[in-house]
């Protein structure tokens, strides 16, 4: 029952100190909406990313267990457990302009540091390995035979792939989507490292909710309410799967 | 004609099989871990085979002397593995249409439902079926795609005794019509007796015996086709 109070009563703090009129001022305020935009832009781009890219590393993995398996395994999972700080270190030290692809990043003519691209980046990297493991473990769920009938009735791999691996997989790639979307929202530490928090160009909506703490309140505890009430959401699409099985989703 | 030479090494557990099947059923019988199975995923493509060749007509499918491997999706062997392995998102129009895309696939997918009275379960799922039912959508499914060849797994073993007879004859003599070269597993010699072509018996992966089926109730090749015959005669 602490246990419980632990966790319900900042929420609840949350909620009661907020009036209706605090929240509508609060959302309309401009660090507000400007955090709201840039943050629905960069967690679409990250999302839609994860997906492109993370879908055949998944499948990948999936398909083909062993020592190189186990070594993108481990790859996949470090983003997870690592602090978010030390992965906006790490982005930094990779892709800023001192750093390991820096001067081939400037000759390219792009410098990422402290850009919206940067922020993507950033989500990405924390973000991505929640639906990496989620649509593997779906994957490796999937009945061989399944498989080896579609290709005896004639169907090549992308037919394969969109008509029977998908839909089948739709669970665990949902879900995985979902959680994956949801930490790149939440997305802090490694975007004030790497991105910075420049109004409009880099400042999502938590380091919105940071920036206003010394300004003005209001729109903190709105944006607060909001991403509550977003996870909330989150929680609906991953239905009676707890974040933790979600997250943890590997064989 | 089926002609089959594969040498399939897997796990521990060798197969090594020569063949040469005709046109209509052929019953593929044996103890469990005989290796059945294996062979039919061998000619399917779905395991590696160590040296082999298989000639399906005029068709090299394999022949790992020249490093010819047809994909699986373009051999045209149909497969119904034992629990049939339908699609459980799809309904059962869409399972039997599955291997035939497009306005002429689908009537072709029509006509097979319809020979197998399947007309009335277009729109169920497999979830919502009986055995009996999965079994023939499984058998649709295949047929639909015009099959040079056709392999199945047990194809009754799943089923319930009555619903069993009844399959049983439809089985039979919709091989028979479709004269393909045909590979049955069964472990019921009431099976082989109805599809009433060639027998195959294969033990510790090796082929033991092959030949008619009256030759083959005649001198039983072993121990174990010994007690097949008489299981049937006296476990009705």
């Amino acid at each position: 029952m602490l246990m419980l109070a632990v966790l319900a009563v900042p929420l609840l703090a949350l909620v009661l100190s907020t009036s209706p009129v605090d929240l509508v001022a609060g959302l309309r305020h401009p660090l507000a909406l400007s955090a709201l935009r840039l943050s629905l832009l960069t967690t679409t781009s990250s999302l839609s990313l994860t997906l492109l890219l993370g879908t055949p590393l998944a499948w990948w993995m999936a398909r083909h267990p062993g020592p190189a398996e186990r070594v993108a395994a481990i790859l996949v999972q470090l983003p997870i457990v690592v602090p978010p700080a030390v992965s906006g270190l790490a982005l930094l030290l990779a892709f800023g302009r001192r750093g390991l692809l820096g001067p081939v990043l400037e000759q390219a003519g792009w410098a990422l540091p402290f850009t919206t691209a940067a922020v993507v980046l950033a989500e990405l990297f924390v973000s991505a390995p929640f639906y990496i493991q989620s649509a593997a473990t779906a994957f490796r769920g999937l009945d061989e035979d399944l498989l080896w009938a579609a290709r005896s009735l004639g169907a090549g791999p992308a037919r394969r792939f969109f008509r029977v691996v998908l839909p089948l997989s739709r669970p665990g790639i949902v879900s995985g989507a979902a959680l994956s979307w949801a930490r790149a929202l939440g997305e802090f530490g490694a975007t004030l490292m790497f991105a910075g928090n420049l109004q409009g160009r880099t400042q999502t909506l938590p380091l919105a909710i940071y920036s206003a703490l010394e300004t003005d309140l209001r729109p903190a505890k709105a944006l607060s309410i909001l991403l509550v009430a977003v996870a909330l959401g989150v929680l609906g699409v991953l239905g009676r799967r707890t974040v933790l099985e979600a997250a943890r989703a590997r064989a | 004609m089926l002609e089959l030479e594969l040498d399939v090494q897997r796990d521990g557990f060798a197969l090594n099989v020569r063949l040469a099947l005709a046109r209509g059923p052929t019953a593929l019988v044996g103890p469990n871990g005989s290796g059945k199975s294996t062979l039919l995923r061998a000619i399917l493509g779905a395991v590696p085979v160590q040296r082999g060749r298989i000639v399906l007509d005029e068709h090299t499918l394999l022949d790992t002397a020249r490093g010819v491997s047809v994909p699986t999706e373009e051999r045209r062997v149909a497969w119904v593995p034992q629990e049939y392995a339908l699609f459980p998102h799809l309904t059962v129009l869409e399972n039997v249409g599955f291997g035939v895309p497009g306005p002429t696939g689908r009537a072709r997918a029509a006509a097979v439902m319809d020979q197998l009275g399947l007309a009335a379960l277009r729109s169920r799922r497999p979830g919502a079926l009986s055995g009996g039912e999965r079994q023939k959508v499984a058998l649709a499914r295949a047929l639909a795609t015009e099959p040079r060849a056709l392999l199945l797994d047990e194809p009754l073993a799943a089923l319930d005794a009555d619903t069993r007879e009844a399959t049983r004859a439809l089985l039979a003599e919709t091989l028979h019509r479709l004269a393909i070269p045909s590979l049955v597993v069964t472990h019921e010699m009431r099976d082989v007796l109805a599809l009433g072509g060639p027998v195959v018996l294969i033990e510790a992966g090796h082929v033991r015996s092959t030949g008619t089926l009256d030759v083959f109730r005649a001198s039983p090749p072993s121990e174990f086709a010994r007690s097949l015959i008489t299981r049937a005669v006296g476990g009705v």
